[in-house]
């Protein structure tokens, strides 16, 4: 087996699998985040209630650390509700919104970047420009005022934050497309008469892909933060959606009696964006060792 | 290194910090928290409580309703009279002062009146004083109301809500400065207010008595924190002294500490959910069908919400009125909880597997949660909508909203015509425009004979009942928390009041 | 040098008056504010009165002018749940959000500038490690969950410190370490990389050629250098920081400007939200502004551009 492994040629690609293999954080965080949206992806078999069950009589049990029954493993909310199968099913609305935001915020930021570095001069003027307006607007306030006059959903609040996270994709695909643009081979393939969206989408945007990929770890990271705290500040998702954010807003009012009741989804949240993070730092290890920082 | 610094100095500053001063006995100064705050210390123009309280320690009004014996006493008047239904004649006290030093007579009640039941002044809440046409001042120390109609209760509104102001010292500075140095002649005065945060009061050395009667503690700090748990992690550190409308689970757990005083208080204040019978929100609401109504009326297991959830003094109503109050008739139609006989009703109705519809809510989230539950089984799927209470107001006034669990105190009128005139009269707020009900109360409100009045309400509150107009719900009772030096005994209007405390 | 900065006020105005528009064109999408204000036992005629006495009926670029005019004159409106003026009731709030920044900007340079350059010297190494785990797990704390357990650990259990307010500088430890440690990550990051990157460079070689300790080669000439891109991205962070105090404020009930817009949005009072939407960005703007030209100043190839 190693000799055929061996023999074969080492191509970019097989080079970035070696180092991804060897990589402890790449695989460590890999793994938690392959668990997590897997847990994610069959909730229904997993979870062992429904999430949105309420039993009255049941109301704030102890997690089972705490000396509580194995019949709630980590317990039940204040309306007696399965915390477990809240948090499983949890998982799905992080991912979700983190996953939708950053996509939306990619195609904007990417778009608006790609075009200001591979255009210059006024395109990129007014990208730039664009840009200092978008990072003017205070997130945090623009989204609690978005949702304060929407009402809270899902849907609102992914859409505000995949249009508000887009300013780092712009900023760095702006100078990587930039670096690339001035690289012998897309010059050719100009000289060489290739139609625009051939130079765009064959030559510029595979050359900085890995740039895109890390930065949209990071927002993905960023915008589960920033649902959670939105969520928090009660201006976010719907209850009864058991968002993680959600959850640590109503267990908060009992943080001084059952702040196991906080304690469980703050984890979730930071374990989750962790290994995003940490995932995204490997990333850009393996595409680009050299320029880790 | 760096490390070591840092670490060497995160430790000297922890020890420099361990026991930080607070208020209490030893300096006389009472901390008391609350979660919402004073919008404007010119109370006429704030419809918040906060707003009234505050009215209470440093304003006096004409008469005072007196908690303990639930009397009307003469606070800034002596003694009163209905001349006729429409005019109301007060001897004023002699003698009082400002807190400026100004002296209170005729002119000050006769301007105060005057400028707030004007049209042109923009007050916050017109019912508590638009009743009267005005007041005219028969000598230095005697006044007469006079009314636009029959108004039984005007003397309830006069006690909670319409103080009495300096009138040079108002005239002189306006709304805007009033409210930055407010000047009343009641038993506290102000000795500092930043909007928002909080203010301090300080004990009126020169009070002239009356039936408040002089405050014991001599200065009250009051800081709006809006977080539960913010305001119980200031009580376990010993800074706050008073906290009032702490959630049960909280004041439960509290109680069992032993180291506070937890009372639960009976309040005037009752929840419902209303739902759009006429169909101004949307053209096919399913609650324009009588059964489907009845339907949610049965769906809601009130009895299970109010012995898991709220706390034991609470009890379910059935009619769209707090018990207490005059005129409510409890003797209507009941709908016990029966999600089967809902469903069936539901199905009657031409919902046989339900339907969606947005319910929304503006405090106390997990009952609302709760209630979609319930709702949710016998296939009604509420999706639930928080809403700040005048964002929320605002849009049902509007006809926006299907359906709503609200919660109403009736301004602590003890009278049926502070909530289900207020609800049922034809106004904005009425989501069921029934002609019969509207004229049944107008007859109640305009009338002085109680005997008339209870019969007409009656009859108005038993029609709601029938129609399903409402979920009456629940009654409110509020947990107060206070440290065990301060002595304080609640009262059921919602209306702490600092002069009565004192210290153990 | 002066085309430079001419150019970049010019930008920052452009950005200023676009925020401006895009803070109005928000706040005022919130249905009628007439009825908000009007309370809850309003007649629709009290709401039409109100509505005239606010300037609610004229058209919307109108009241947008006459916002933004009003505005630049210091006249930010009049507060609808306060009746009070905006400005008098911001600026005592401003004050303790820029001192709650200033605290945290400082809090996070402390602890990330040592940190970074300790990382620097052993990359890969263990505590290179450790500082990048820090890193991570600053980004990954969420704020608001770091302060709840701050308040839990130090103002239940421990008592050292209040839960809330204002009143006296104890109240600002909690919320500055929850704030500092939000924003020390990226510092840190960049300084490691800068002194990575200026630590290869050939005058550090020389200076350790020529026999320099470690210590004073690294202190005295690396970091000096390497600090450049620090300051100026500590000036936007203070920048985003103040736009963060929201979340931070609001645990820990401090009575800033963050708080302030927070329950203003909870009680639909629209003139208090457009001022501090527009004076947080007004804040960003100026930070980046600042961080652009001490960039050109400290780097003089930045000038040409």
């Amino acid at each position: 087996m190693t000799t055929a492994v061996i023999s074969k040629p080492l191509t970019p690609r097989r080079v970035m699998m070696r180092r991804a293999l060897r990589h402890k954080g790449f695989l460590m965080a890999g793994t938690v985040l392959a668990l997590i949206v897997l847990a994610a992806i069959f909730a229904p078999l997993l979870a062992p209630d429904d999430p949105y069950e309420q039993d009255l009589l049941a109301r704030l049990q102890v997690p089972v650390y705490l000396g509580g029954s194995w019949d709630h493993p980590l317990g039940t909310d204040s309306l007696g509700r399965d915390v477990l199968s809240r948090l499983i099913y949890g998982a799905r609305i992080s991912i979700l919104i983190g996953l939708i935001a950053a996509c939306v915020s990619a195609v904007i930021g990417t778009t608006l970047g790609v075009l200001a570095g591979y255009f210059g001069g006024r395109v990129d003027k007014v990208v730039q420009f664009l840009i200092n307006v978008r990072l003017a607007m205070p997130v945090v306030l623009v989204g609690l005022a978005v949702v304060s006059l929407r009402g809270g959903s899902l849907w609102v609040v992914t859409s505000v934050l995949g249009l508000l996270l887009w300013d780092r994709f712009a900023v760095v695909l702006r100078s990587a497309t930039m670096q690339v643009r001035s690289m012998e081979y897309v010059a050719a393939a100009e000289v060489l008469g290739a139609p625009l969206h051939r130079v765009l989408f064959k030559d510029i945007l595979p050359n900085v892909m890995n740039h895109l990929i890390v930065i949209a770890t990071l927002e993905m990271a960023h915008a589960i933060i920033l649902e959670a705290a939105l969520s928090f500040l009660g201006l976010g998702v719907r209850p009864p959606t058991p968002s993680w954010g959600l959850m640590i807003s109503e267990g908060k009012e009992m943080l001084l009696f059952d702040s196991w009741l906080i304690a469980t989804p703050g984890l979730a949240i930071f374990v989750l964006v962790l290994c995003i993070n940490m995932f995204g730092d490997a990333i850009r290890d393996i595409t680009a060792p050299e320029g880790r920082n | 290194m760096t490390y070591a610094k840092l670490l060497c100095s995160a430790v000297a500053l922890g020890l420099a910090l361990s026991g930080t001063a607070h208020a209490n006995k030893a300096d006389d100064t009472a901390e008391v928290l609350f979660a919402k705050d004073l919008d404007n210390p010119d109370i006429y123009f704030s419809s918040a409580r906060e707003a009234v309280i505050f009215g209470f320690q440093v304003f006096d009004g004409l008469v005072y309703l007196n908690p303990k014996t639930n009397k009307y006493e003469g606070d800034l008047a002596t003694s009163w009279k209905w001349v006729d239904p429409t005019t109301l004649r007060f001897e004023l006290r002699k003698g009082v002062k400002f807190q400026n030093g100004d002296a209170f007579s005729a002119d000050d009640v006769v301007f105060t009146f005057n400028h707030m039941a004007d049209e042109k002044t923009p007050i916050a809440d017109p019912v508590v004083i638009r009743w009267l046409d005005k007041a005219v001042k028969i000598d230095a120390y005697t006044v007469e109301l006079k009314l636009k109609h029959p108004f039984p209760s005007a003397l309830a509104y006069l006690a909670n809500y319409d103080a009495i102001y300096p009138a040079k010292y108002y005239q002189k500075v306006g709304s805007a400065g009033f409210a930055k140095a407010p000047i009343g002649t009641g038993p506290y005065k102000v000795k500092s207010i930043t909007p928002g945060t909080g203010y301090t009061l300080e004990r009126n050395e020169d009070y002239f008595g009356g039936p408040k009667g002089k405050a014991a503690i001599k200065t009250v700090k009051v800081d709006t924190i809006p977080d539960t748990n913010t305001q119980l992690a200031e009580l376990m550190n010993g800074k706050a002294d008073f906290l009032w409308q702490v959630p049960q689970d909280q004041a439960q757990k509290l109680k069992s500490l032993n180291r506070f005083d937890v009372v639960n208080a009976p309040t005037l204040r009752v929840g419902y959910i209303t739902m759009d019978a006429t169909g101004r929100s949307m053209a096919d609401s399913p609650f324009k069908k009588l059964k489907v109504r009845q339907a949610v009326n049965y769906a809601i297991n009130r009895e299970g919400i109010v012995k898991a959830l709220m706390s034991p003094s609470n009890h379910v109503i059935d009619s769209a009125c707090n018990p207490t109050q005059f005129g409510c008739e409890t003797d209507v139609t009941k709908y016990p909880y029966d999600p089967k006989k809902a469903k069936e009703l539901l199905a009657e109705a031409g919902y046989k597997d339900g339907f969606s519809i947005d319910l929304y809510e503006y405090r106390d989230q997990p009952l609302a949660e709760a209630m979609v539950g319930m709702l949710a089984k016998v296939g009604i799927k509420a999706n639930l909508r928080k809403m700040q209470y005048s964002a929320l107001a605002s849009k049902q006034m509007k006809g926006q909203v299907p359906m709503a669990f609200m919660t109403w105190g009736s301004g602590s009128i003890e009278d049926v015509s502070a909530i289900t005139s207020h609800f049922f009269e034809g106004g904005p707020t009425d989501d069921a425009k029934d002609p019969q009900v509207e004229a049944d109360l107008k007859k109640g409100d305009s009338s002085v004979d109680p005997a008339e009045r209870k019969a007409a309400y009656s009859a108005a509150l038993k029609r709601i009942a029938a129609q399903a107009y409402w979920v009456p719900l629940w009654t409110y009772s509020s947990n107060y928390v206070m440290s065990k030096e301060l002595k304080f005994a609640p009262t059921p209007d919602e209306i702490p009041r600092f002069f009565d405390m004192s210290w153990n | 040098m002066l085309k430079y900065i001419l150019s970049r006020v010019v930008m920052a105005i452009l950005v200023a008056l676009t925020v401006s528009c895009i803070s109005f064109a928000l706040v005022y999408a919130s249905g009628d504010p007439a009825i908000a204000i009007a309370g809850e036992n309003a007649t629709p005629a009290d709401i039409a009165h109100i509505r005239h006495q606010f300037g609610f009926d004229r058209p919307v670029p109108v009241q947008y002018g006459d916002w933004l005019w009003k505005a630049l004159h210091g006249n930010l409106g009049v507060s609808h749940y306060f009746n009070q003026s905006v400005a008098s009731l911001i600026w005592p709030r401003l004050e303790v959000t820029m001192t709650l920044g200033l605290c945290a900007i400082v809090f996070a340079l402390v602890l990330a500038i040592p940190m970074g350059v300790i990382a620097a010297m052993r990359p890969n190494s263990i505590v290179d490690r450790l500082a990048l785990l820090i890193a991570v797990m600053g980004q990954a704390i969420p704020s608001f969950w770091l302060g709840l357990l701050l308040i839990v650990a130090f103002s239940i259990n421990l008592g050292w410190l209040p839960a809330s307010g204002t009143d006296s500088w104890q109240n600002f430890v909690l919320p500055t370490i929850v704030l500092g440690y939000y924003a020390a990550p990226a510092i840190m990051r960049l300084t490691r990389a800068g002194m990575l990157e200026v630590l290869q460079a050939d005058y550090i070689r020389t200076a350790r050629a020529k026999g320099l300790s470690r210590r004073k080669v690294m202190f005295k000439h690396a970091l000096r250098n390497a600090i450049i891109p620090v300051v100026s991205l500590a000036a936007v962070q203070m920048g985003f920081m103040l736009g963060g105090s929201v979340v931070v404020e609001s645990v820990f009930a401090l009575h800033g400007a963050g708080f302030l817009a927070w329950q203003s949005i909870s009680r639909n009072d629209l003139p208090v939200m457009q001022a501090l939407i527009l004076i947080f960005a007004m804040f960003y703007i100026f930070f980046t502004f600042l961080a652009d030209i001490l960039n050109a100043w400290l780097d003089p190839r930045l000038r040409g551009r």
